[in-house]
């Protein structure tokens, strides 16, 4: 969806930064951070429709970042993008809940095919919390500020 | 053939065991033999010679006790009869007949004056009127009282010996004089047997026979071994003649002597020496034959388990080497694996950094209408280029991934006839496209078997197309593929191609990651080493024959189920991945 707000966290930069102009030019809002660290801070200030993931960085690692970004509890989808190429291992991170992984190097069509997938998964659980919260209204009334609280999260 | 057994490496093991067995095994025996032979020839020998010498101490007795008889009787009668009544040959001859009662055993009876006339004679010959005053044994009965002679022909010229006593009377000498029937005494001594060469015989003390011994020489005859002074008790010697003893070719006799009493004659028992001791020979004979048996039995034994335990060693050895060759080629699959996993990272980085400037480049490209027409062409074959060579990269990169890491493993139940029926059909247009057919040979009701049906597929796939690429430069040829079930244990595959088969050389190779021999470009050399590492991670084996310029035949084996360690990852697996539906990570990791 162009548009969407990405957040590639990789410490090769001159890879965030060739993929950001890519993803730009498809149409995406794209913000480029490299390490773990970055990431959650970033994630911390700004919404993200899907964040775009290296796995094997310095400091923090990907499944590291991926479980930190969990328990922010953010409307925002996840897509493990590794040159580490183990499976396994990204295998583990879609068990924490990542939406989907790929193996660098890839084809920008096929990373676009992902984030697409990744950014529509994240609006339908996000329509799906709001026809929950929805439901709640109708049945407790009193629970219409929380349509007006901190409205960003997943509920956990 | 001999050149082989000289090759052969077990060879000084074989001889080393079949020494050392034998020698531990046959000193024992020929010890424990050798001491029973000498213990038990010892005690025969002595109890054979104590068994000789009762015997001839036995018949010594019996002569004794015949001569002693006969002497007793004669100084009985000399004693309770005056010389006037023995005079009276009537009366003479009624004593001689009263001595004879039982045995007959006095041959005559004469009266002789102290001038040596014969007074009276009752006996066979014409002696009467005869004079024995020159006698040799006149004077020692004169002064003695008695007198037993040895044997002398006498007046009647036949080898016969007297016992004479003398008696006093009204200041008179006379004697009575009695000749022993010589045959009577001679079977007496003659007729004893000692086995088949004993013989007896007796000698007087110049070693004149007073018998005829049984075999050679004759009674009065000088006998062929001199005769010591008498001594007390019996004596038992060897005795050895040069010139065939005794004339029956016995060289070596035992002999016995033994002093009777009265007259001093001596006792001589022979027997061949070989006869007295046959019991010990036998015993010796039996011993030895037991030995044999013994010996033989062992050589025998030593040769059996020798032969079986070298065998075994063999086998073990065989066994252990190929553990070996497979523990170095798992070895280098590890540190192949271990590197691949940080090599794969390190080339992938640079690999979509590439792809990604490629990518703009291409965007520039498309959004610069104004660019030179040939240059644009240029550089968008060159960007295809770029593209093309990143790609080889990243399947070489995945290649070496495989080593390290387990794709997601899914076992299910596999009918390999059907799979490889899938298999041959995927690459059945590229083979037939190189003049390939194949062959196959599958057994009916093979069993199904419990493996990764995508990994299997992975080998079959390398192996079918590495088959395939191996006709190269030739216009056609087969590819063989066979199955058969393995004793319930697994099922058996080959796959055998009429292509250009490997080296000799190469064989030992051609599992080693990165070894090819395609051309640069063609292989990675790692496709045997991924089937190696997939069949060993199935808990197979693969294994390779081949003959160079005409064919190549690979047998695998797999079991019925997969080793414990890949069931139970697996279950681990199924467990952890609870949450995530199968298919998406199934398209997921197919599709890679």
């Amino acid at each position: 969806m162009k548009g969407s707000t990405l957040l590639l966290v990789d410490d090769e930069e001159v890879f965030t930064s060739n993929m950001s102009k890519l993803l730009t030019s498809r149409g995406y809002r794209v913000t480029a951070v490299n390490s773990g660290g970055n990431a959650i801070r970033a994630l911390q200030k700004s919404n993200y429709d899907v964040v775009v993931l290296d796995l094997k960085m310095p400091g923090m690692d990907g499944i590291t970042t991926l479980k930190e970004i969990q328990k922010l509890g953010l409307f925002t989808e996840t897509l493990i993008l590794t040159g580490h190429g183990s499976i396994d291992t990204a295998l583990d991170a879609m068990r924490l809940g990542a939406y989907d992984y790929l193996t660098k190097p890839c084809e920008i069509d096929e990373l676009v095919e992902k984030i697409e997938g990744a950014w529509k998964q994240k609006d339908r659980e996000e329509q799906r919390d709001m026809q929950k919260k929805i439901q709640k209204v109708v049945e407790s009334p009193s629970a219409a500020f929380s349509l007006f609280g901190k409205g960003k999260g997943k509920k956990k | 053939m001999a050149k082989d057994k000289g090759d052969n490496p077990y060879s000084p093991l074989y001889r080393k065991f079949i020494w050392t067995t034998l020698v531990c095994s046959l000193a024992p025996l020929l010890l424990v033999g050798w001491g029973i032979h000498i213990h038990y020839a010892g005690f025969t020998r002595d109890k054979m010679l104590s068994a000789f010498h009762e015997r001839v101490d036995h018949h010594r007795q019996v002569i004794d006790l015949f001569l002693e008889e006969r002497r007793s009787r004669l100084q009985l009668v000399a004693a309770t009869h005056s010389l006037d009544a023995l005079q009276n040959q009537k009366n003479l001859a009624s004593v001689l007949e009263a001595l004879n009662r039982g045995d007959g055993s006095y041959a005559d009876l004469g009266v002789i004056d102290e001038q040596g006339r014969h007074l009276a004679y009752v006996g066979p010959h014409d002696l009467m009127g005869k004079n024995y005053s020159q006698a040799f044994w006149f004077r020692p009965v004169m002064e003695r009282g008695i007198f037993i002679s040895d044997m002398f022909l006498g007046f009647r010229k036949v080898p016969h010996f007297i016992i004479a006593v003398s008696r006093s009377e009204a200041g008179k000498k006379w004697i009575l004089r009695a000749t022993i029937n010589t045959e009577a005494f001679r079977s007496l001594v003659e007729q004893v047997k000692f086995g088949k060469t004993g013989e007896i015989f007796l000698l007087n003390e110049e070693g004149l026979y007073q018998t005829t011994p049984r075999f050679g020489g004759h009674i009065m005859e000088k006998a062929p071994f001199s005769v010591d002074v008498p001594f007390g008790t019996t004596r038992i010697r060897e005795w050895k003649s040069g010139k065939g003893g005794n004339g029956l070719g016995m060289d070596h006799q035992i002999l016995a002597e033994e002093w009777l009493e009265e007259p001093r004659w001596m006792l001589v028992v022979r027997q061949d020496y070989a006869e007295t001791f046959q019991a010990v020979n036998h015993a010796n004979w039996a011993i030895l034959i037991f030995l044999h048996i013994s010996a033989l039995t062992l050589l025998l034994a030593s040769f059996v388990t020798t032969r079986y335990m070298v065998n075994l060693i063999k086998k073990r050895d065989g066994e252990a080497d190929r553990l070996n060759r497979q523990l170095q080629q798992a070895g280098k699959l590890a540190s192949v694996g271990e590197l691949s996993a940080g090599v794969a990272h390190e080339i992938n980085n640079p690999l979509a950094i590439i792809l990604t400037e490629r990518q703009i480049l291409l965007d520039s490209v498309g959004q610069t209408p104004s660019l030179d027409g040939e240059f644009k062409v240029q550089l968008h074959e060159s960007l295809c280029q770029i593209d093309a060579q990143v790609h080889r990269c990243k399947r070489l990169t995945q290649n070496l991934l495989r080593f390290s890491r387990r794709t997601k493993s899914v076992v299910e139940s596999v009918s390999i006839n059907a799979f490889l029926e899938e298999v041959v059909d995927l690459t059945e247009r590229e083979a037939g496209s190189n003049g390939i057919r194949f062959q196959t040979e599958m057994e009916e009701n093979l069993p199904p078997i419990l493996s990764d049906p995508s990994q299997l597929q992975q080998v079959f796939l390398n192996l079918i197309t590495n088959a395939i690429d191996a006709h190269e430069g030739k216009p056609y040829g087969s590819i063989r593929i066979g199955t058969r079930s393995q004793d319930n244990a697994g099922v058996e595959v080959v796959i055998a191609d009429t292509g250009c088969g490997i080296r000799p050389d190469h064989l030992d190779k051609i599992f080693d990651p990165f070894f090819t021999t395609k051309p640069v470009g063609k292989g990675t050399g790692l496709g045997l080493s991924i089937c190696y590492a997939i069949v060993r991670r199935l808990g197979g084996t693969i294994a390779v024959e081949s003959e160079p310029g005409s064919e190549t035949i690979f047998t695998l084996f797999f079991p019925l189920k997969p080793p414990p360690d890949l069931e139970g990852r697996l279950r681990e697996q199924e467990k952890q991945t609870g949450g995530i539906p199968d298919e998406r990570i199934n398209l997921t990791a197919g599709g890679r």
